[in-house]
């Protein structure tokens, strides 16, 4: 019994206080996970800090042993914002959908389909690079948005499930772009589509600073200010007072008079919209071309960042490095100490399982502090 | 046009068994997105076990196969109890809770594989080679014109699944325990007040739905993709929710639906080669399942009504 007063008290002491509740709660999530991981590592026989140290030298956040001609840190760290900037844009996408009590498991397909039109509409045509970088942004979030409205429309109009529309519209857009691209764009020797154009990549390649080359994505830019936009909507606007309105409780939004449907269908506008530039940031920057009949993992992986995000902007900041550390440096961390790549998702796969059970630890820690 | 049948019922039956695993979740009040990850990880166990065995039996022997049956059923039960653990215990959102098993099914299994692989059987492969179960052609009914093909070159699990289904009916429609499932589906307070645990029904419900997803799983291991790899998680339990939904949460319906999918996909594929049109043109009948659903939810989804109290969280002090 004395024992597990201590505990309690323990629990009461770090995150007990309901302000540092939102970023506590994360923080154990993700330091049990890790734990959780070591454990794992260390039982193969391997040096857990070793291993972990390894995910940080692949991110380009520490010094790896050796490099290559004209590579550094630097390198390794620009190609880390290069994989960084598709998964701020789908977590964003994730997060309005989430304010909007709407769960957008399409984040996936949405980034095809607008990599997909961008590509066939600008990553093959020759326009120059002023025009082909600022028609490949807007035609991205133009896609995405289109396929968003579209599921908020089935939703609203019809009383579709947007989980079940959005994952039949993953299969869908999944299958027609793998069919044009086999039958139309297809390259022989890499069996992807075929690049396009340096011109339309949001990322220069190759570029040489100094004693370094380095591939600069400009769309991190592009991510941040995003970021920005999408807090100032949601805290500062109408359009956001009313989509919380609608996520938090549909029949108090009727009874203020919020117009619910038309919320939804802007909610998930600007979500698919997100999706749509993490699509172009994703297959015409980060990659530049489109491997046919897969979906990446990233529209999947942003609804663990903007859950352990607590679905803030800021915190998504935060929540899709340190996922995104974890994905990137395991190419590194396989090949340096031996553990399986695939070790790194399963990782983040119980982050994101602890990280659900928050609204219990804090439900138990609120119920423990009543007693005291 | 016997490939058709054959090919389809090979496809839906599987597909039924996933969503009648659906019905009793969701009947219970438990909303289930899990499945694809459930379904995944039974599949796995069981691929697992007959692949560490296999060695023991001689090449064509079904023994490992039905064994891989009964441990893709009890490891699709014991995954799916982190989904009764989040969701009754934790009072975790049941969306967030069912994406969430379906990102860690999919992790864990495929870093599994390949450390297993790598350390017990000493290969570099992310995959465990299982073959295609054996067929079975029922002698005096296959020779039925048309309605024959029901009863030619049938996977040996057809007819597991059949049973299973059946029992599975009848406990949900004629016994006691059904009727408290269902009834914890639309009115937990009720129940409760009956005297009976709503925590309880809705735990062996959602067990229910492991195990059979686990099955379901394996069976298409066994006959669509003859192994295991990350392949399976190519929603087959995202077509089994559709199914469900658009069987309006009832299991005869939903038998309807699972066909329906199943033959417009081996309609397709059969269509693709009679037309003897380049294998990309595949790609397009694989949209057919998906295509067909979302127009089917268009025009009857008005109609469906789902469980009262389908993905509230039960809490004995709300009135």
């Amino acid at each position: 019994m004395k024992n597990n007063n201590i505990f309690k008290k323990l629990v009461l002491q770090t995150i007990g206080h309901e302000k540092r509740q939102t970023y506590m709660i994360p923080i154990f999530s993700i330091l049990l996970s890790l734990i959780a991981g070591a454990v794992v590592i260390a039982l193969l026989g391997k040096n857990p800090f070793y291993a972990y140290y390894n995910l940080l030298q692949g991110s380009g956040l520490a010094p790896k042993e050796s490099y290559a001609g004209y590579k550094g840190m630097i390198t390794d760290f620009m190609s880390f914002l290069d994989a960084l900037t598709p998964m701020l844009f789908a977590s964003l996408s994730v997060l309005i959908a989430l304010k909007a009590g709407l769960f957008n498991i399409g984040v996936s397909g949405q980034m095809l389909a607008a990599g997909f039109t961008a590509t066939i509409l600008v990553g093959y045509s020759e326009l120059t690079a002023v025009l082909a970088k600022p028609a490949v942004i807007v035609i991205g979030f133009a896609v995405g948005a289109l396929v968003g409205a579209l599921v908020g429309y089935l939703k609203h109009k019809f009383n579709i499930n947007e989980v079940v529309s959005t994952i039949m519209f993953n299969y869908i857009i999944q299958y027609v772009a793998s069919f044009f691209i086999n039958t139309f764009f297809v390259d022989p020797v890499s069996r992807q589509s075929k690049s396009v154009g340096a011109a339309s990549r949001l990322t220069l390649v190759d570029v040489v600073i100094g004693n370094y080359k380095m591939n600069i994505p400009l769309g991190i830019l592009v991510a941040v200010v995003g970021i920005v936009i999408t807090a100032i909507i949601i805290n500062k606007t109408t359009l956001g007072f009313e989509i919380k309105a609608v996520g938090s409780s549909l029949k108090a939004a009727q009874y203020a008079g919020i117009q619910v449907g038309r919320t939804r269908v802007l909610a998930m506008m600007l979500s698919g919209g997100f999706a749509g530039l993490a699509g172009v940031s994703y297959y015409l920057g980060y990659y530049a071309s489109i491997q046919p009949r897969v979906l990446t993992n990233t529209g999947f992986d942003a609804i663990a960042v903007a859950l352990l995000g607590n679905s803030s902007p800021v915190g998504i900041l935060f929540s899709s490095f340190l996922i995104t550390v974890i994905s990137k440096g395991s190419t590194y961390m396989s090949s340096a100490s031996g553990v399986q790549a695939e070790i790194a998702s399963a990782i983040t796969g119980v982050i994101l399982l602890f990280s659900a059970c928050g609204s219990f630890v804090k439900y138990k820690a609120d119920r423990w502090k009543e007693e005291q | 046009m016997n490939t058709i049948i054959i090919d389809g019922l090979s496809f839906a039956l599987p597909l039924f068994i996933m969503a009648i695993g659906g019905i009793y979740c969701e009947r219970s009040g438990i909303t289930n997105l899990a499945i694809e990850g459930l379904q995944g990880f039974g599949a796995f166990c069981g691929a697992l076990f007959a692949y560490s065995i296999s060695g023991m039996f001689p090449g064509n022997s079904p023994i490992p196969f039905y064994l891989a049956m009964v441990f893709a059923f009890l490891g699709g039960m014991m995954f799916s109890l982190i989904h009764a653990l989040l969701c009754i215990k934790f009072k975790a959102n049941q969306v967030i809770s069912g994406v969430v098993i379906n990102i860690l099914a999919m992790a864990l299994t495929e870093f599994l594989v390949k450390q297993i692989n790598a350390s017990v059987f000493g290969a570099a492969s992310n995959k465990f080679v299982l073959g295609v179960s054996a067929r079975i052609t029922v002698p005096v009914l296959s020779k039925i014109p048309v309605l024959g093909a029901v009863f030619t070159n049938l996977y040996p699990f057809e007819f597991v699944i059949v049973l299973i289904a059946f029992v599975a009916w009848f406990i949900l429609y004629k016994t006691r325990f059904g009727l408290h499932l269902r009834a914890c589906g639309d009115n937990p307070h009720a129940v409760d007040a009956a005297g009976i645990k709503v925590g309880k029904v809705r735990l062996i419900a959602v067990m229910a739905s492991g195990a059979f997803s686990g099955l379901g799983g394996i069976c298409f291991a066994y006959s669509i993709s003859a192994n295991f790899s990350s392949n399976i998680y190519s929603g087959y339990g995202y077509l089994a929710i559709a199914a469900l939904i658009f069987g309006n949460w009832k299991i005869l319906p939903t038998l309807g639906a699972c066909l329906l999918f199943g033959f417009a996909r081996s309609a397709g594929y059969e269509l693709v080669k009679i037309l003897e049109m380049p294998s990309s043109y595949q790609d397009l009948v694989m949209i057919l399942p998906y295509v067909l659903t979302l127009f089917m939810l268009i025009f009857f989804s008005k109609k469906n009504h789902s469980p009262k109290a389908l993905g509230e969280i039960y809490d004995k002090g709300a009135r």
